[in-house]
């Protein structure tokens, strides 16, 4: 095959790009990039036309270019062997009738072929599924097999509760590292840990905003030190410090007061002394002077109450609704006799 | 306006089947109505009128339909306490109907049920803004009226803690704060509604200053007299009222003595609230430092028997909360709740479909609605888009119209 003949002014200017089956050649002109295919079939002719009009000797001799490679494209191809690795659009070698740019007035985007934009953009032809494929098949002999006992969700999550994320980043620029990498996050379900209900309570309080209520799980960001390996010690610490202290009872936890609750108790609460006041006024005369303790619990077992603590207890914690007021006011006219 | 006078001269005398021909045409001449008084259509009226003036006897079959409650009643029952823009309908339209809803029947029933040697029971009516909450308690109150109760009527308690021009320092207690110009107008309104109680009810011995001491034994209206008189110690009288009506409710049982108490509180939110008074050294006044709230809060409480207690929330007047916010315990507040339960909550919904007809009928009798364009079925859905049948909303759109 003829190389193209290139006049040594011009080759700083020029790019020679060699395929196998074509041969493109970049030629400047007054500063300013153009691209010609050359057509291989005419090389002598053009050769001579070269020649004949380049009278101040810019090129001795230029191909014409073949015909595009798409034109003997088959439809079941192997894709791969037309981009094994990531390499910059070629118009001639893609066989989609892509347009992109800018419809300049009363126009259309312009077409592939010379198009600066589609060469500019980064692509993803080398990542069809099949080029995956093949690099999961290349890549097996290296892996080892997925356990067969953990084969679905639910046993992974019960056998390894904790899941440890971190990012990795590629890039090719002056440097190869990212200082994002280093952030590792953990999560947990507090389910999945052996807590007793102050233990819970406490994490939860410990915790505060790492605590998601919804999907029960504590989630643990840790980006301070400057290793991601550092920055993993550094999670599973915390988590096994939050472990222990919320297992600890403190001297000063005793007092943990009404508004430090995380639920509404009916015990003790002026809810239910309320209730008790209005149940013994409504007594008849006689019988108030009778109060102890033996009253007391015989009013409080009485269904009517029991209904109106559950009422009381459903408002408070799952908010007000239509609904919980009704079932209130049910309750209100059971427990007063209307 | 011949019209007008016509009508006003007839109303008295005719049926009320001649109104239908108001709505037939506006502008008909009447004399020509007059000769056809069996043919008028009495199914159009009777849907949203009743003829039951009595609030004891209203009953799921009334409901949506309005009654109207006599003139001398509105004077005596409510010169305070009837929202704003109602009693500015009730001027215009030369008198006062309220339409019979499912609350206000709700709350008659339990109060015709209850046994009254206990305490008293709480009502709480809640709904969303301009529902007509306030409107459902004077409907009970007027109820409570025509049976011979005492009514303890606070119309809006949300005046009573912000906007106070004077705020003396009390004279009985150190730490508290007067309001003379609300304690003694409140008086005034007051002793309007209950003229029949005020000789019968006898007093303990009360000291006001050095000099002046209220002696047992006198009757009430001597108290209530001297609270409008003296500005300075109203609010103590305020406190005295509450405190002998209280002990005395359910007390005697003799026919003399006896008589029951209603205590009618609109937006009761404001009692547990925060208000916008101001001390002299600028700091905020909380409400239980006012002396008529810390004794209205007093009487919130069911330690005394004989009465009922029904109370409205409002939004509307409410400081510092949301617009949004209706529920009690949104209004009430933690602080609220607890002393207000247990109560029973009665919930006042917008108007269903059949009171909004109601409604427009009615509107459409007094000749309220001008535009022709309402008087059609696109203006009737219309007039339902647009207040979404919140009472409230219709009356102010409709006020346009």
């Amino acid at each position: 095959m003829a190389a193209p003949i290139t006049h040594p002014a011009l080759s700083s200017f020029c790019k020679i790009n060699c395929n196998i089956n074509g041969i493109y050649s970049l030629i400047s002109l007054n500063r300013r990039i153009s691209i010609s295919s050359v057509v291989l079939s005419s090389v002598v002719a053009t050769e001579r036309e070269a020649t004949g009009r380049g009278g101040r000797g810019q090129w001795r001799s230029r191909r014409q270019a073949g015909e595009p490679r798409t034109e003997r494209m088959a439809e079941d191809q192997d894709w791969t062997a037309v981009y094994p690795t990531a390499a910059s659009f070629k118009p001639s070698a893609v066989p989609l009738p892509v347009r992109m740019g800018y419809p300049v007035k009363r126009g259309v985007p312009p077409a592939k072929k010379g198009n600066l934009e589609l060469i500019k953009i980064p692509n993803f032809l080398h990542l069809t599924p099949v080029a995956i494929k093949k690099h999961c098949e290349a890549l097996k002999p290296f892996c080892t097999k997925w356990p067969s006992a953990l084969d679905s969700d639910e046993k992974c999550m019960e056998h390894f509760p904790i899941q440890v994320q971190s990012k990795e980043f590629v890039s090719a620029g002056l440097s190869l590292r990212n200082p994002d990498a280093r952030i590792v996050t953990l999560k947990v379900k507090l389910s999945s840990l052996n807590l007793d209900d102050h233990a819970r309570k406490k994490m939860i309080k410990l915790s505060d905003e790492r605590y998601c209520k919804d999907t029960d799980t504590l989630t643990i960001t840790t980006d301070s030190c400057p290793l991601r390996q550092q920055n993993y010690d550094y999670a599973m610490y915390l988590l096994t410090v939050l472990y222990h202290e919320s297992w600890k009872t403190e001297a000063w936890e005793q007092e943990k007061t009404r508004a430090d609750m995380e639920e509404y108790e009916w015990e003790d609460s002026p809810s239910q002394k309320n209730v008790l006041e209005t149940l013994l006024r409504m007594r008849p005369l006689g019988a108030k002077d009778e109060v102890e303790e033996g009253t007391r619990e015989e009013l409080l077992g009485q269904p009517a109450v029991q209904e109106y603590r559950d009422a009381m207890v459903g408002l408070k914690n799952e908010g007000e609704t239509e609904e919980n007021l009704r079932k209130y006011k049910e309750a209100v006219k059971k427990l007063l006799n209307i | 306006m011949n019209l007008h006078k016509l009508a006003s001269r007839l109303r008295p005398t005719v049926t009320q089947k001649f109104r239908h021909f108001h709505i037939q045409g506006s502008g008909q001449q009447l004399e020509a109505v007059v000769g056809e008084t069996s043919s008028a259509e009495p199914s159009l009226l009777s849907v949203f009128r009743t003829s039951e003036q009595d609030p004891a006897c209203h009953s799921e079959r009334h409901t949506g339909q309005y009654y109207t409650i006599p003139p001398a009643h509105i004077q005596k029952l409510f010169p305070h306490g009837l929202p704003p823009r109602f009693q500015l309908q009730v001027k215009t339209f030369n008198e006062g109907c309220v339409m019979v809803r499912p609350p206000a029947l709700e709350l008659i029933s339990y109060l015709k049920r209850v046994d009254y040697s206990k305490p008293p029971l709480r009502y709480i009516l809640y709904g969303d803004t301009g529902s007509g909450k306030t409107l459902s308690l004077c409907h009970a109150l007027h109820y409570c009226y025509t049976q011979g109760w005492l009514i303890l009527h606070i119309p809006d308690a949300h005046l009573w803690v912000k906007n106070c021009k004077e705020l003396l320092p009390s004279s009985s207690r150190p730490s508290r704060f007067d309001q003379p110009i609300q304690a003694s107008q409140w008086l005034k309104n007051f002793k309007i509604t209950n003229e029949r109680f005020l000789s019968k009810v006898q007093l303990d011995r009360y000291v006001w200053t050095k000099r002046e001491s209220t002696e047992e034994g006198r009757p009430l209206g001597e108290l209530v007299d001297q609270g409008v008189n003296r500005m300075k110690s109203s609010s103590d009288v305020v406190g005295a009222v509450l405190r002998e009506l209280r002990l005395q409710a359910g007390g005697a049982t003799d026919g003399e003595g006896a008589f029951k108490l209603a205590v009618a509180v609109d937006g009761v939110n404001a009692l547990w609230g925060k208000t916008t008074l101001k001390k002299e050294d600028k700091t905020m006044c909380e409400p239980e430092e006012l002396t008529l709230i810390h004794n209205l809060r007093k009487m919130m409480k069911n330690d005394w028997s004989g009465g009922a207690i029904l109370t409205a929330l409002s939004q509307t007047g409410s400081l510092f909360k949301p617009r949004s916010a209706y529920l009690p315990n949104e209004l009430l507040g933690e602080e609220g709740f607890d002393n207000m339960e247990p109560f029973v909550p009665v919930s006042v919904p917008n108007y269903s479909e059949k009171e909004f007809e109601s409604c427009y009928l009615y509107y459409l009798d007094r000749n309220w609605l001008q535009h022709p364009h309402s008087r059609s079925e696109e203006g009737k859905k219309e007039l339902i888009f647009l207040s979404n049948k919140n009472p409230s909303i219709l009356e102010r759109l409709c006020a346009f119209l």
